[in-house]
């Protein structure tokens, strides 16, 4: 990943240089080596600060929405599932395409940052869970690629339902109590919302207290209702990036909400993969008539 | 509050569409078909107008029970709000019980203006359900808890 560094940086130098973009984001080496965080580039001499390696987990598409009132053009740096959630945003109208100039890249997974600082430098760090069970690894939509468009790291058949399922088979009881266990610990710092490039409301019901319909108390039942807008409001729009699990400061398994509807969706209308097809028609923004039928 | 088993009763909210289920209940009242008074019936232009969010809210503020109806679908007085409200809540009854929710709690029914003996039967029945479920202490809000 080392010689695709300096081709990243060649590439964001071009471009700045040449004026296609005002801007370049990617990223840069963080605090520790096994963090790289999101860096925001608009001299071509500062180029230099970006890097690529198994630690660039962040997805930097939502950003874009930072910039989309600004003149000119914003570049990004996306991997399989960063283009997937710029493909959302593209399908939500929430950015203009012409707007931005879209660097796709080939991931290899990244690799768990929180694994890396328990084991330490120079053990073999696994993957991220979301990386293990990525199908598509590669950027999706762009306007230059960065290596070759192969897919270079393994890809499994499906996606994995199994702790879904799992949870499924439990008694009511049982599914709530666990429910309420991760939920009681939720701090409604609203950083999942924040990152999640499917929560792209202007206005998000959760700042709007004064509309009644969440207040700021932080108890298991607003937690609750928070937690079940969320997951229907991202419906047929999640992209599975995971990202919101990872902003998590109290490790909710908030992708246990996200993987039931995604699984749902499939069932009953028709395999969807989020952000795969700019072009697709949302499964929650229509219906067909033959849908199945349980409310007669 | 304490509920006190001897004397609780479903309290089961539904919202009912303006121009078939909410029609179909007042001709059950006009036919004089009888159905338990456990429903409290809160009206919506269209089926389609009933945000999951308002089925969270209900359940935290202390219903047992919320029934969505509304036109069969074809029916709809706005030509395709139910396709939507099917979708929408064919995803939202499985999620509210993957997450706890008995399914008897949430449930969805067309019902159409002319069709008062089915409001009454589903009514009843639902009411019989919960009766047997006791009540939902799930969601609930702080100031609502039982
Ligand atoms: S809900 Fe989580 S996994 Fe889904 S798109 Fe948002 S951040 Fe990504
Ligand atoms: S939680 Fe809902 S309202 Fe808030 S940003 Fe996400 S989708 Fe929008
Ligand atoms: S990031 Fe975690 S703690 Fe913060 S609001 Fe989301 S679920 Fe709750
Ligand atoms: S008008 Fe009754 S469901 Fe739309």
């Amino acid at each position: 990943m080392e010689d695709l560094t300096l081709v990243l940086r060649r590439t964001a130098k071009e471009i700045l240089e040449k004026g296609e973009a005002q801007m370049v984001i990617g990223w840069e080496k963080g605090a520790f080596w096994y963090s790289s965080t999101s860096a925001f580039i608009s001299k071509p001499e500062d180029t230099e600060r970006l890097i690529w390696d198994e630690y660039c987990v962040n997805n930097l598409a939502k950003y874009l929405l930072d910039y989309r009132h600004k003149e000119g053009k914003v570049a990004v740096f996306v991997k399989g599932c960063d283009s997937r959630a710029l493909n959302v945003l593209l399908q939500d109208k929430q950015l203009k395409r012409e707007k931005i100039l879209i660097i796709g890249l080939a991931c290899p997974g990244m690799k768990d940052e929180v694994e890396a600082r328990k084991l330490g430098r120079g053990s073999s760090i696994p993957l991220y869970k979301k990386c293990r069970e990525c199908r598509y690894p590669n950027a999706l939509n762009y306007d230059f690629f960065i290596g070759e468009d192969k897919v270079i790291k393994e890809i499994p058949a499906q996606d994995d339902f199994s702790e879904v399922q799992a949870l499924e088979s439990l008694s009511p009881d049982e599914k709530y109590n666990k429910f309420v266990a991760n939920y009681e610990r939720c701090l409604r710092c609203y950083a999942c919302r924040n990152i999640c490039p499917a929560c792209n409301c202007r206005e998000c019901i959760f700042d709007r207290t004064a509309s009644g319909w969440s207040s700021k108390a932080n108890n298991v039942s607003e937690n609750m209702f928070f937690a079940l807008t969320r997951a229907l409001h991202v419906a047929g729009r999640c992209v599975g990036c995971g990202e919101c699990e990872r902003a998590c400061p109290v490790n909710i398994p908030i992708m246990l909400l996200n993987k039931k509807i995604i699984q749902d969706i499939n069932a009953l209308f028709g395999e969807y993969e989020a952000g795969t097809d700019v072009t697709a028609k949302l499964p929650l923004g229509g219906f067909e008539f033959t849908d199945p039928e349980e409310f007669m | 509050m304490s509920v006190n088993e001897v004397t609780w009763q479903p309290k089961i909210l539904v919202f009912a569409c303006n121009w078939c289920t909410y029609a179909g209940a007042d001709l059950t009242g006009l036919s004089r078909l009888q159905y338990p008074a456990t429903v409290r019936i809160l009206r919506v232009p269209c089926s389609g107008r009933i945000n999951p969010q308002f089925v969270l809210k209900a359940f935290q503020k202390g219903v047992d029970a919320v029934l969505v109806a509304g036109c069969h679908p074809g029916d709809c007085h706005y030509t395709t709000g139910n396709y939507f409200t099917r979708r929408r809540f064919l995803i939202m009854r499985r999620l509210m019980e993957y997450v706890g929710l008995e399914p008897e709690r949430l449930q969805a029914r067309w019902i159409s203006a002319a069709e008062a003996p089915k409001f009454q039967q589903v009514i009843t029945e639902i009411s019989e359900q919960i009766r047997a479920l006791g009540p939902n202490r799930k969601l609930r809000d702080e100031e609502w808890k039982i």
